[in-house]
């Protein structure tokens, strides 16, 4: 259950484009619980077609959200790119440099999070599947589970190698053109500040996702030899200040 | 062997054929069918269709499928053409999970667990001859161009004609001479070249279908399991390598018709060349783009739809940021509070840039370590079903780490022989996999046809203990 509700916060949180695709957790325990109930072999079988069939229309999706978005990804990425080329080339003399190059910082962070956001999106899903896999073999003690999650490994939505480059990618430009001096000089804002600071958009939901990644490994009550163990980040890491903090909403 | 009156495709197990046919006029005179066709000469009836047939990659003969609206338009062209190219060879293979081939472009659909890699290379040398000399002479100048992208061109009818069951219309056209990309293309070129002369042509003989757009579309209409088209350049020079697409869709599609393509930055790379050749993004239209960029398997649907996002991300950089899909950031919002000053905002994106990089190398760390998990059931499987023997040389490494998993003992499958079991509870650190794995499949072995609790007693060492180190 408690999956399915983190699941359901982190949809809350993301982009509001993407909340339509994420996985229906519910819908497939609601199909699984009616296998469970149905005990006419007919019923049964009928009612488990069902849940492979949903399980597929969702890796449909899945796949078809992904690969969209991963097109849009790739054309934004080499527009970046361009832009900066144009912005270079014109030179630092330019009246509008340093707010082109502002804008572009801020494009560039940007997108940056959504393809993080994106990939976040591929493994929630995964996660998703693979419980929900783990829960219909210990129902109905079929072998669905392993050829499955097989098959899934080698779906689009999850083989994220190209989005993953991209993103390093992204944080190479990111270092090349805006240098990285200031970063040192980054004191720790007091709380209210860095909550303001992580607002709503993209900030926020990757913020969002990385906490709720934390909550979800923090320890389960079935913890096997499938669970991930959980996340330890060092104690002078930021998150930890971000943590305390409630999600408010500014307003 | 499908003896189905339509011509469909057969999304077959391995050592099936799929039923082939032309209209009945056609056999007889038709000296091109190769004699290793098996099937019979079907009426085409249906919506396109277009049978598969499965050859072997080297079968140099290769056989035709028209397809055909529901007039008897093209079958009747096919009658009457002779000359048709003997190279065009239709297949459909069917292999099992991620096969990377030759043949640059793969379609894959599945069918709960089933899966079908229609090897989409294109080319042979014998198809270029003498398709060229075809078309250029115009001996058969009705076939060579007209029905060659009407049998291509199917969604145009498809999607108005409902799909019999769950087969639908896949071309898959293989060549024996996988390097031989650029005849194909020429081969192609052409197509569409002489279509423009032939518009009117084509639009009669489609009659009663549903031509879209006047300039005849070069389609590929997917399998309603949805067929995944994936597309691989890996050089700026044209040639596609070997690619297999990762996915197979399990599912069957809702929509008809649905093609999904896979964009790499590559192919990004020598759209917007050409692109740039054509003059810009507002000049430059999707078949002049499809013509330019050379790249097999590429249909003008694709470049029509990259297009599309190419012009919108272009003429809207600002609006990409704030459409509606996206909320204003926190450096909007910064600005608004009266914290404007540069270092401010400096400020704020380092630390947005930090969350999102944390996050990025954590969902590498847990893809990485889904990837293991899934990995080892599926050798712990495969050494169940060849049916290890227990209590050999593997227990060796038993008493090495302590690193075993705490194993939920309800949770354990009541079904024993795929025990999916493995020790891969890495920390964090990653340290020990090794181990791990020697000590694990050393105990899974010992308990033989499952009794889970023993396998699971023998696995848990000390959840307590194991918790703790994990804490440390």
């Amino acid at each position: 259950m408690k999956f399915g509700k983190r699941l359901k916060h982190q949809i809350e949180q993301s982009l509001p484009g993407w909340r339509d695709y994420f996985l229906s957790y519910k819908e497939l325990k609601k199909l699984l619980r009616s296998i469970s109930s149905a005990s006419p072999p007919l019923e049964r079988g009928k009612a488990e077609a069902d849940f492979v069939y949903l399980l597929n229309d969702e890796i449909d999706k899945f796949n078809s959200f992904f690969v969209e978005q991963e097109e849009d990804f790739i054309i934004h990425h080499k527009e970046l790119q361009q832009r900066i080329q144009k912005v270079m080339e014109n030179g630092s003399d330019q009246k509008d440099y340093k707010e082109e190059l502002a804008k572009i910082r801020k494009d560039i962070v940007n997108f940056h999070g959504e393809m993080v956001l994106l990939m976040n999106y591929s493994n929630i899903n995964y996660t998703g599947l693979a419980k929900i896999l783990k829960k219909y073999d210990k129902r109905t003690g079929g072998v669905l589970r392993l050829p499955f999650i097989q098959k899934v490994l080698e779906q689009p939505f999850f083989t994220t190698d190209l989005i993953s480059k991209l993103i390093k990618e992204c944080e190479n430009t990111l270092d090349s053109v805006f240098p990285p001096s200031e970063s040192a000089a980054g004191t720790l804002r007091g709380e209210k500040e860095t909550l303001a600071l992580a607002g709503e958009g993209i900030f926020r939901n990757t913020l969002a996702a990385l906490l709720t990644m934390q909550e979800m490994r923090r320890g389960s009550s079935t913890l096997s030899h499938f669970s991930l163990p959980p996340l330890k980040f060092p104690d002078s890491d930021i998150i930890h200040t971000l943590q305390i903090l409630p999600p408010i909403q500014i307003p | 062997m499908e003896a189905k009156p339509a011509l469909s495709v057969q999304r077959s197990r391995a050592s099936q054929l799929g039923a082939f046919g032309t209209s009945g006029a056609v056999p007889p005179s038709f000296p091109f069918l190769p004699t290793s066709v098996e099937g019979t000469y079907a009426k085409c009836s249906d919506a396109l269709r277009v049978s598969l047939e499965r050859e072997s990659m080297q079968h140099p003969s290769s056989v035709v499928s028209p397809s055909s609206s529901s007039s008897g338009a093209v079958g009747h062209i096919f009658a009457s053409s002779s000359g048709i190219s003997t190279d065009l060879q239709f297949s459909s293979q069917q292999l099992e999970g991620k096969h990377p081939r030759q043949s640059p472009f793969i379609s894959q659909s599945t069918n709960s667990g089933e899966s079908v890699i229609l090897p989409y290379s294109i080319g042979s040398k014998a198809l270029q001859s003498s398709t060229s000399s075809h078309c250029n002479n115009q001996n058969n100048g009705s076939w060579c161009t007209d029905s060659l992208p009407e049998f291509l061109d199917f969604p145009a009818t498809a999607q108005s004609c409902p799909l019999d069951g769950s087969d639908s219309g896949i071309v898959s056209i293989q060549s024996e001479d996988l390097s031989k990309q650029n005849d194909w293309q020429d081969w192609a070129d052409q197509i569409i070249i002489d279509n423009d002369d032939l518009t009117s042509d084509l639009n009669d003989l489609l009659a009663g279908a549903n031509v879209a757009e006047p300039e005849p579309k070069v389609l590929i209409q997917m399998s309603k399991d949805s067929i995944n088209y994936s597309m691989l350049q890996p050089h700026a020079s044209q040639q596609l390598s070997a690619c297999a697409t990762a996915g197979q869709s399990p599912s069957s599609n809702t929509a008809p018709a649905k093609q999904r393509m896979r964009w790499t930055p590559e192919l990004h790379e020598a759209f917007v060349e050409a692109v740039n050749k054509l003059g810009g993004s507002e000049r430059a239209t999707p078949k002049g783009v499809l013509k330019l960029m050379k790249v097999e398997g590429l249909t003008i649907y694709h470049v029509k739809s990259h297009l599309q996002k190419y012009r919108t991300a272009r003429y809207k950089p600002e609006s990409e940021e704030e459409s509606s899909e996206k909320k204003l950031t926190s450096i909007e919002e910064l600005s608004s509070l009266d914290l404007k000053t540069g270092i401010e905002i400096t400020e704020a994106l380092r630390l947005q840039m930090e969350v999102q990089k944390r996050l990025h190398e954590q969902l590498e760390i847990q893809r990485n370590l889904q990837l293991r998990i899934e990995e080892q059931g599926r050798y712990l499987q495969m050494m169940f079903e060849k049916q290890y023997k227990p209590g050999t040389d593997l227990i060796k490494g038993v008493s090495s780490t302590n690193e075993y998993p705490s194993n939920e003992l309800t949770d354990a499958p009541p079904n024993s022989p795929p025990q999916e079991i493995s020790t891969l509870e890495a920390n964090n650190s990653k340290g020990g996999d090794s181990t791990n794995l020697a000590t694990t499949y050393s105990e899974t072995s010992r308990p033989v046809a499952g009794n889970p609790k023993a396998n699971d007693a023998g696995m848990v060492e000390s959840p307590s203990s194991k918790r703790t180190k994990v804490d440390e």
